[in-house]
């Protein structure tokens, strides 16, 4: 396998490359003016690793896969053409009101329930822009209202004369029929035929997201026509250089889906937040490989802790109106629980508990903590952990940050123990273990909302930030075995490497497996059948665009379900395409049920209240070949010499506790280290708390596990 | 001489009299006290126990309230109700003494005052009586609202949970869960014209043991309302949440001790109300009177007066709404008063300190008085499904009351601002859907109401109800997808519709609602407002306008649609001032809708009602209004009748020195109407109300009240309940006058 893979992130751009059986870990920093440039200076760094030249390894790949932040930069940097919404009349503030709610959506949970200060962001589309067209479909599809192509056509010239670069059209219940935006679209052809320079591009509804609710799904194709332009030129850039190196084959777009496309099969919105669904991706990949069943991928960073599931049931977990920013959308996005902790959420003093909070306020990395010396001045979670000892002063981030104890010290003192009392110390342990918790209490939630109990999961740790407090949290959990993943320094990237093609195509219906008040379980499988039908040709020709091979793919059914008039919409996935039989009706019921219970409680279940099909999703997908990750058995009774040694805090400990620290290098597959220690890494520091110990694997993999030191590692699973 | 009675027979009385209760009614103690309960030894030995150990107290806090989160969430998925899903729902936990201790992040606060009232009634009544107890596995209900809760819509559940034998907590939820029977469809209805047209009654009441519903009160239940599947899928979803979050104390527990639950659970109660009173410490002292007016009962057009008092002295605050209207025997809109205290706690909570928990203890340092028997504390024989109709406006009071405390305040937590906008409008529904299934629920819309300006900053645009913050409008394709009901425009900003000021409030939206594919569908609104602005502007800054229920009848649009494209319209100002529609009938009615059937492509239109406005109109920037014309909110005559400016409507140019010179003019002319103060009193003042004013409450003096003539009133502590005809009854003998006179006149 040659394979080059790469993630974008907010600071550090990772590359994973495997050259036949050589992997390598290269990184570089992100360049925000050009991401190529970053893209490139990654993946020379991994060439060096193994030896090989660029034009040599992209010559020869199979792929190259890119998770990138072109979309979420052009939306934060609010770098897009001028759109022009086209909507049903009566309509026309519906993505302005953003269903009421939508001025707290991407906030926080304080700013959110702040109304007085409650502001909407300043919208894409501002309110010239947007037309009403006279025309109404109703719920089953049927036109009350046709188009009246005079009436189009004003709307379009009044808009273009208003300076639109791009269309949406959107109108009521195109999901069910979609022959109002069709005709629209007809005549803005025709109007602006597109073989002309002056032709505008058209982004229909129903093309980009295939569930009912008008204002996400019209917010949906708002964002992908304003990204439309900046991906285009990012990623054709991008591409552009890579053939310059040699490389002859089409990129590979991560999606937010957990799987990738061509760039020609890639929508905008698709590319958002691609970067940590990759991870779970990995994840996915790691706990197949290793055996380990249920996982809870945990992700911490400067700013934000990323929560994600895996479980041997296969039950695949969405979030179907996702939020980008501010925006909330309409697309299948891989469900990640994202936390406002990181080792810039700062601490504070809360009077009205007599006690100490930290977050969701970042100082992030500008100014960042205080022990950053960039003018930061209030004490955050990295400034704890330089105080406690456990970061290296003149060693944090490969060397690339000095730290200053001194600030640390100072903001902790003047912002926490003058108003505490406490130690310097005493409040650094306070901040840790707030931190912890938080987290801690935040992955409960996540874990236990779907029916799961964290305790019998293993924790999986990657990031900046997450070995240095796995221990921290998983301890508050109740969980005692964590696992730092192979090549966890570029775990996305990892993931990236190991998706599969893979699009996503789903359709809003009102279909009724049993009726309770007519005391009827379905009978007629038509709608079904025939929906999946569609749905699957829809994913088929989206593979064969990309040159797949048609016996190569394959399809996945799963539906959204609900008793009565839920808002709950639990995933199932189908063990059948297509219903043939009662029995095929009476599975579904079952294995809804089943998932219903597992989730809310044993007896939960309420059939009575009739069960209905809400959205029908067909994943159609060819299978990759995944990157093997080596799960170790040995054993090694070599006693590490440590590198150093220095006084660290700890919870329930009286004082320091002398601490040795080692070099992730020196430490050979299979041997254990007793905690508490420190392992540091070229990218991060692995904290091994008292009473529990690290066991080396293999790939840079390493197992934390509390209590005997031969109790939790590598003999496991 | 009246001879007193030896203690040994008054015990014998007292006996007597304990053990011949008719029946047990809402305890008068347990309603009329909204403090936070003292401390049993168990709990101040607990206390004692952690009392230095804040920074583990406030672990174990968080832990619980991600519990209470957690089992939110689930109500909110498991839920069937409209309520549900857009949020209007609770999930706590009681202290062992009933008081709400931790609630939800997420939902409607109001409940976070109102729900300990049916768990100190089920400790008091229940808890020994050898009939009921209270078990392990048990689960108790409650709706009606004289025992506590808003309204009979709102169902509650709970269930105790013990330790080592003794009940350490209760746990549970509350959802506004709609229909409940009521002679109305939807939960909430105004045409009750006693408790006993409000559909569902449930006392404090156990339905349930070891944890699973009795079959026999489930069906009970399910039988007495509309919809038998919305009723248990709501009680269902209420257990399995309250199970969770039992699990997840009991884990607590485990972890952690029992001293340490409990010292969590009281000084999360005791450390709130430290900290309100800390902060109204910084508050000046100092009195704010605040009058407002209800302009209908939604039944007939009356202006029922809310006479209210602010004073704040030290670290404590006294609300006096005494001298306000009396209550409305045969109308649904009076107020219990726990009502009104849980709906006046949710403005210090939501719109003063967002940023305190939610729980009952944030209005323990505040008094509320009032007159017994007035609408805003009514008698059990009163109607109350539509409370909001009088609590809504004393919220408004307050609300215009307290930024002139809170402007020279030491410490606030958010932004000073006029009068929200406090109206529940929307669309109350019944009938058949097109799934052939009986519905009546209340639109989401109600949740859009327009934002009070802010000292610097314009409101927004219907974006939050006065009840709760993250509330959804819900999306059209999705309501229709269960309801016959078709909004042609579900949410279209108005123009003109705000407060205006020097920061403008939010816009509100105006809504056309039809239907289609139905044998049967009718609309209710429950909206005053529409003669009397329901709320207000602040420091110079405008009241919002008035909106009235138009209807256009004996039209199908669905035909227009199809044969007389060019006839439709899409504002309600263009369909009332156009009449585009032949042979339709149009009309504008006070916004107090009882149950109507409409005819399929029928119009029933109501509108949003916009914010109040802040400061002086005169100094509003011009940039701002030219930013409002090119939104197409504004309309011209606003612009150089209200705002004095002058601009190029084409390009949207101020022009500055014209803008200048008109707002001078402007100021020249408002001294040229002033009048010193004393010449306008003795012009302005009336010693009474004035004849043919159907005035309800206080004139001047607080302690008489008028009974809508000014030949009729009461002393304030003896309130006459006021009985209103039926207005068919005052339309028919209106018309027989009429007619009487046609005939003389023959």
């Amino acid at each position: 396998m040659r394979r080059v893979s790469v993630d974008i992130g907010g600071t550090f751009t990772d590359c994973f490359l495997v050259f036949d059986q050589r992997r390598a870990e290269g990184k570089a920093l992100t360049t925000h003016h050009n991401l190529a440039s970053g893209f490139m200076a990654a993946l020379e760094d991994s060439c060096r690793q193994l030896d090989v030249g660029i034009e040599e390894v992209l010559s020869s790949v199979d792929a190259v896969r890119y998770a990138t932040t072109l979309g979420t930069n052009a939306l934060i940097e609010r770098k897009g053409p001028k759109v022009g919404l086209i909507t049903t009349s009566g309509f026309e503030f519906s993505v302005l009101l953003m269903r009421a709610r939508g001025y707290g959506d991407g906030l926080s949970d304080a700013e959110q329930q702040d109304l007085p200060a409650a502001t909407r962001p300043l919208p894409i589309v501002p309110r010239s822009m947007i037309e009403g067209v006279d025309e109404r479909i109703d719920y089953k599809g049927e036109v009350v209202f046709d188009v009246d192509e005079d009436n189009v056509r004003d709307v379009v010239r009044r808009l273009v004369d208003r300076g639109a670069q791009a269309f949406v059209v959107s109108t009521v219940n195109s999901v069910v029929n979609p022959v109002n935006e069709k005709k629209i679209e007809r005549i803005v052809l025709e109007e602006y035929p597109s073989h002309l320079l002056g032709a505008i591009p058209i982004v229909l509804s129903h093309r980009v997201a295939g569930r009912k609710g008008e204002y996400a799904r019209t917010m949906s194709s708002i964002l992908d026509a304003y990204l439309h332009d900046q991906m285009y030129h990012g990623l054709a850039s991008l591409e552009s250089v890579l053939r310059k190196n040699q490389y002859k084959k089409p990129m590979l777009v991560v999606h937010n889906s957990c799987g990738m496309a061509q760039m020609s099969s890639t929508h905008a919105l698709q590319t958002i937040h691609s970067g940590p669904v990759a991870g779970l991706e990995a994840t996915q990949s790691l706990s197949t490989q290793f055996a380990e069943p249920n996982m809870i991928a945990t992700d911490m960073g400067g700013t934000s802790f990323d929560i994600g599931l895996v479980t041997s049931d296969g039950v695949k977990f969405y979030d179907f109106n996702p939020v980008i920013d501010r925006w909330l959308i309409s697309t299948p996005m891989t469900y990640l629980h994202t936390l406002g902790a990181g080792g810039g959420s700062i601490a504070r003093f809360d009077r009205l508990w007599g006690a100490v909070e930290v977050g969701p306020e970042s100082a992030g990395s500008d100014p960042g903590p205080a022990c950053y010396g960039r003018g930061g001045t209030l004490p955050t979670t990295t400034d704890a952990n330089l105080v406690l000892g456990y970061l290296d002063e003149k060693n944090y981030a490969g060397g690339s940050i000095k730290l200053s104890k001194r600030r640390a010290e100072r903001a902790i003192r003047e912002h926490i123990c003058e108003h505490t009392g406490l130690s310097v110390e005493e409040a650094a342990l306070a901040i840790r273990r707030k931190v912890d918790a938080n987290m801690a209490d935040a992955i409960f939630k996540e874990v236990a909302i779907k029916g799961y109990d964290p305790r019998r999961f293993t924790l999986l740790s990657y990031g900046g930030g997450g070995p240095l407090h796995a221990c921290g949290y998983a301890g508050k959990i109740g969980i005692s075995r964590i696992l730092i993943p192979p090549f966890s320094a570029v775990f996305s990237a990892l993931g990236a490497a190991s998706m599969n093609q893979l699009h996503i195509h789903e359709r809003s219906l009102y279909l009724m497996l049993y009726d309770s008040l007519k005391r009827q379980v379905l009978q007629d499988f038509e709608q079904f059948n025939a929906t999946v039908d569609q749905l699957e040709q829809l994913g088929r020709e989206d593979l064969l665009r990309q040159g797949v091979h048609p016996d190569d793919i394959r399809f996945r059914v799963e539906l959204d379900m609900r008793y009565g008039n839920q808002l709950a919409q639990t995933a199932v996935v189908s063990p059948v395409e297509h219903i043939e039989s009662d029995q095929d009706v009476m599975t579904l019921l079952d294995l809804f049920s089943s998932n219903y219970e597992q989730r809310f409680g044993e007896g939960s279940a309420a059939p009575e209240a009739g069960i209905r099909v809400n959205v029908i999703r067909v994943v159609s997908f060819v299978e990759h070949e995944a990157v093997t990750l080596e799960r170790s058995s040995a054993s090694d009774d070599a006693v590490v010499a440590p590198v150093s040694s220095r006084d660290c805090w700890f919870d329930g400990t009286d004082g320091a506790l002398p601490t040795q620290v080692y070099n992730i290098a020196d430490i050979p597959e299979g041997a254990s280290i007793p905690g508490p220690a420190l392992v540091e890494t070229l990218h991060t520091t692995y904290l091994v708390y008292p009473g529990w110990s690290l066991t080396m694997g293999k790939q840079g993999s390493a197992w934390l596990a509390q209590g005997d030191v031969n109790a939790g590692g590598n003999s496991h699973g | 001489m009246v001879k007193a009675t030896p203690p040994s027979e008054r015990s014998l009385i007292e006996q007597f009299l304990d053990d011949n209760v008719l029946f047990l009614g809402p305890d008068p103690d347990i309603m009329a006290d909204h403090s936070v309960s003292i401390p049993n030894e168990r709990e101040v030995a607990a206390v004692e126990a952690w009392k230095d150990r804040s920074d583990e107290i406030h672990l174990i806090r968080n832990r619980l309230q991600t519990a209470c989160n957690e089992s939110f969430d689930m109500v909110e998925q498991m839920g069937a109700a409209p309520g549900a899903k857009w949020g209007d729902l609770i999930a706590g936990i009681f202290s062992c003494q009933g008081d709400l201790a931790l609630s939800s992040a997420g939902g409607v606060l109001i409940f976070s005052v109102l729900a300990q009232h049916p768990q100190k009634f089920i400790l008091k009544y229940w808890k020994d009586d050898p009939t009921v107890g209270i078990r392990d596995g048990d689960i108790f209900m409650h709706n009606d609202a004289r025992y506590g809760n808003i309204h009979n819509t709102d169902q509650s559940l709970s269930i105790p949970v013990f330790h080592d034998g003794e009940i350490v907590c209760f746990v549970g939820a509350i959802v506004h869960e709609g229909e409940n029977g009521a002679c109305e469809p939807g939960g909430m209805p105004g045409g009750a014209e006693s408790p006993y047209d409000e559909g569902l009654k449930i006392s404090p009441l156990k339905v349930g043991e070891n944890f699973e519903f009795r079959k026999d009160l489930l069906t009970f239940l399910q039988n007495s309302v509309r919809e038998p599947k919305l009723q248990m899928e709501g009680m269902k979803s209420k257990l399995y949440a309250s199970l969770r979050i039992k699990k997840r104390v009991e884990e607590v527990i485990k972890d952690y001790g029992i001293d340490a639950f409990l010292a969590t659970l009281r000084g999360t109660l005791s450390d709130t109300e430290a900290e309100v009173r800390r902060r109204l410490k910084t508050w000046p002292d100092g009195k704010v009177l605040s009058n407002v007016f209800a302009d209908s009962t939604l039944r007939e057009n009356v202006l029922i007066k809310i006479r209210c008092e602010v004073s704040k002295q030290g670290d404590e605050m006294v609300i006096d709404l005494r001298g306000s209207s009396p209550e409305f025997l045969n109308r649904a809109n009076n107020t219990v008063l726990a009502s009104m205290k849980g709906m006046l706690a949710q403005l210090f909570l939501m719109f003063v300190w967002p940023d305190l928990p939610r729980n009952q203890a944030v209005f323990a340092p505040i008094t509320v008085m009032t007159d017994k028997g007035s609408t805003l504390n009514c008698s059990p024989e009163a109607p109350n499904a539509q409370s909001m109709m009088t609590f809504f406006p004393a919220f408004t009071a307050v609300q215009s009351a307290v930024p002139k405390l809170l402007f020279s305040a030491g410490y606030r937590s958010t932004d000073i601002i006029a009068c929200w906008y406090n109206m529940i409008t929307t669309f109350v529904y019944g009938g058949l859907s097109q799934h052939q299934e009986f519905v009546g629920n209340v639109c989401a819309d109600l949740n859009g109401m327009g934002g009070a300006a802010r000292a610097t900053r314009d409101g927004e645009h219907s974006i939050a109800p006065i009840f709760a913050s993250m509330a959804d409008i819900g999306e059209q394709e999705l309501i229709e997808e269960e309801v016959p009901m078709m909004k042609l425009v579900p949410h279209k900003v108005m123009v003109d519709n705000c407060g205006f000021g020097k920061q403008r409030g939010g816009h509100g939206y105006q809504q056309i609602a039809t239907h289609k594919d139905t044998q049967a569908w009718g609309y209710m609104v429950n909206t005053i407002g529409a003669k009397f602005p329901s709320t207000y502007g602040i420091f110079g800054g405008y009241a919002p306008g008035c909106y009235p229920l138009c209807k256009v009848k004996g039209v199908n649009v669905f035909e227009v649609m199809k044969d007389k494209r060019e006839l439709m319209r899409f504002t309600i100002a263009e369909i009332m001032n156009e009449q585009p529609f032949p042979g339709a009938t149009y009309s504008a009615h006070h916004a107090g809708l009882q149950f109507e059937l409409g005819e399929p492509g029928e119009l029933y239109m109501i509108t949003q009602g916009g914010g109040g406005g802040y400061g002086d109109v005169l100094e509003r920037d011009p940039a701002a209004i030219a930013r409002d014309w090119a939104d197409g909110i504004v309309s011209r005559r606003t612009i150089e009748t209200i705002y004095h400016v002058v601009m190029n409507y084409d390009t949207g140019a101020i022009d500055q020195d014209g803008t200048d010179k008109a707002r001078a003019a402007e100021r020249k002319a408002r001294l040229a109407r002033g009048r010193p103060f004393r010449e306008f009193a003795a012009a302005w003042t009336r010693q009474k109300p004035p004849e043919g004013l159907p005035y309800y409450g206080s004139w001047d003096d607080p302690k008489v009240l008028y009974l809508g003539t000014p030949d009729k009133s009461c002393p304030a502590d003896a309130i006459e309940p006021v009985m209103m005809p039926d207005p068919k009854d005052v339309e028919i003998a209106a018309l027989k006058a009429q007619l009487l006179a046609l005939k003389q006149g023959g």
